[in-house]
């Protein structure tokens, strides 16, 4: 008797999950649309010949951890790039021999990029993996240090083997840039995990009204912001949140007092610099293909202090924000929005980034969806013994 | 993105009743594409691959004729957001084939919005611009 009372008065009661839910245009339901689904398919990178491939991961996880790949034997990329920091490491700027001038990016979902570094001066994710082994600022090797580990390593050396299916030779950079490639496989297996968002995201796409009223309300006005009038999603479009090119949203570009960081203007010129850039000889895909963005990249000035427009996906954990850490937290990200100087970004048309002018509640809520694309990542054990 | 099936219908119609377009061959080999023209050009395009992405690199087939049945060249194309007054950041290279056909590669539209693309035809001494208008969501 008393069930059925109580269904009764559940039938009574406004049914509160329809109170939980915004109207949703058409627009707004495919521009919310395209921010997914997740996880993506997984990376297969043809100028990568261990790209997806079990044998090469498990190579390149353990010389991603391996300090000796560095001059003093003491800095491995898991220095900077930390699994229990979300693969930064919880600093504003990076700290190498010496301090760095930029923000150390997190590894999550690193691999569906196309440009690499907050300039975008590697082309695929093992020429930038040869970036910090032999920049003396960060690890200070070079490909004979590498070389001589995976050649005489007795575990390294089976790795190799395993990985590229044959020994490792004597052309010292061609294993540098194998090490590279086996270390780029590792990395594009950090794969970020499904967030509160996804699960609007997908219910908000099926019509699933009542899942869709689970994502908060807040979350769900600071989302209306983000693909609406705060024209967000311009530059952070997509899955990942981000175009994956560049942009200026008025962060000082001077490092020190008359220096200072060109971004993309710099960064195109080091990739036309770099032998392992996707036009030279270590691209392994033979088609060429993979290689259209950099053959048809022009150099533009308004890549002058532009930077890479990051992925939001985890945003809400990093340290602090933008390619210099100037900015400590999300509230701060989104109070620079609102009140961007106009007059730093010089734009001919309508502006892409211009002040916003929000409101504490809006302000509140554009934060509140920027966090509910966050989630914990599951405890990641230590990798197994390369050859047991 | 949805290439404008109506408006292919209607210029299709619209050539096939000017007997001098007769001999432009409009079918890209997919049966689909675009259509622009002045008084002296018409030029069809269709994207490879057929659906042109946000941030992802794409080709257009072109085929070029003149109303006069003169040889045409396909000149230069480019592409720029207008309200934003920002072009591609990409350089788009032209690659001539026989009978006025071309292919052009190295299209990149990163960004969703409007996409005005100018196509600069030349037929001896004459050139002119055509334009075309992507929306991209
Ligand atoms: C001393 C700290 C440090 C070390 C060691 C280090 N990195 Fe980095 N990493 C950085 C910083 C700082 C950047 C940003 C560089 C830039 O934009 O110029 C970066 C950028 C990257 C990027 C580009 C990420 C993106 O989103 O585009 C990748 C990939 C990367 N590092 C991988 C590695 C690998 C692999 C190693 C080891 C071989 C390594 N890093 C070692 C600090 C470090
Ligand atoms: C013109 C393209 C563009 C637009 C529009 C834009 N952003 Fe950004 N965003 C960027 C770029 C580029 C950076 C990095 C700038 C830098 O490091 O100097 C960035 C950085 C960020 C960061 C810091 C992420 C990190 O890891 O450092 C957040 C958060 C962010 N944007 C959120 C937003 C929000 C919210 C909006 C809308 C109000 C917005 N963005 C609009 C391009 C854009």
């Amino acid at each position: 008797m008393r069930g059925l009372l109580l269904l009764v008065l559940a039938a009574w009661a406004p049914p509160a999950a329809a109170q939980q839910l915004l109207d949703w245009s058409p627009d707004e339901v495919r521009a919310v649309g395209r921010h997914g689904p997740w996880p993506p398919p997984p990376v297969r990178d043809p100028s990568n010949r261990v790209s997806g491939t079990p044998a090469g991961i498990a190579l390149g996880e353990h010389l991603f951890n391996d300090p000796r790949l560095s001059a003093d034997g003491l800095m491995s990329c898991a220095t900077c790039h930390q699994a229990g920091r979300d693969w930064s490491d919880g600093r504003a700027k990076g700290f190498g021999t010496v301090d760095l001038d930029r923000r150390t990016p997190s590894l999550w979902n690193v691999g569906y990029a196309h440009w690499f570094g907050w300039d975008g001066a590697g082309d695929s994710l093992w020429a930038q993996t040869i970036r910090p082994i032999v920049d003396p600022r960060e690890m200070g090797g070079n490909a004979q240090r590498v070389a001589g580990l995976l050649r005489h390593d007795k575990d390294l050396a089976c790795g190799y083997q395993r990985a590229f299916g044959g020994k490792a030779g004597d052309d010292d950079e061609l294993l540098l840039v194998d090490a590279a490639k086996a270390m780029a496989a590792f990395q594009a297996t950090l794969v970020s995990p499904r967030t509160r968002f996804d699960a609007f995201r997908d219910a908000l796409v099926a019509g699933d009204r009542a899942a869709v009223a689970r994502y908060p309300l807040s979350e769900q006005r600071g989302l209306k912001l983000f693909v609406g009038s705060g024209n967000c999603d311009t530059c952070h479009f997509g899955p990942r949140f981000t175009n994956g090119e560049f942009g200026d949203v008025g962060i000082a570009f001077f490092v020190r007092p008359g220096e200072v960081d060109t971004g993309r203007l710099g960064g195109l010129a080091r990739l036309a610099g770099s032998p392992f850039n996707l036009l030279g000889r270590y691209n392994d895909d033979v088609s060429g293909a993979n290689a259209a963005r950099t053959r048809h990249v022009q150099r533009l000035h308004a890549n002058f202090g532009e930077f890479r427009v990051p992925s939001l996906r985890q945003v809400g954990r990093a340290a602090a924000y933008m390619h210099d850490g100037s900015i400590a937290t999300l509230e701060d990200v989104v109070r620079h929005y609102s009140e961007v100087n106009p007059d730093r970004l010089h734009s001919d048309g309508t502006p892409l980034v211009r002040p916003l002018g929000l409101s504490p509640q809006e302000r509140t809520d554009l934060v509140a969806f920027l966090r509910s694309l966050d989630a914990d990542p599951p405890p990641r054990p230590a990798p197994p013994p390369l050859c047991p | 993105m949805r290439l404008s099936a109506k408006y292919l219908a209607s210029s299709f119609a619209f050539l096939f009743a000017n007997a001098a377009w007769a001999n432009c061959p409009l079918d890209l080999g997919r049966g689909t594409g675009w259509v622009v023209f002045s008084d002296h050009y018409m030029v069809a395009f269709r994207p490879e691959p057929m659906r042109i992405e946000v941030g992802q690199p794409f080709s257009l087939l072109f085929n070029v004729c003149t109303k006069s049945n003169r040889p045409a060249e396909l000149v230069a194309v480019d592409a720029l957001m207008p309200e934003h007054k920002h072009s591609m950041n990409y350089r788009p290279t032209i690659l001539a084939g026989a009978d006025g056909r071309y292919r052009v590669d190295g299209l990149i539209f990163h960004m969703p919005g409007r996409w005005e693309l100018s196509i600069d035809v030349r037929a001896g001494e004459e050139s002119e611009r055509l334009m075309h208008d992507f929306i991209l969501k």
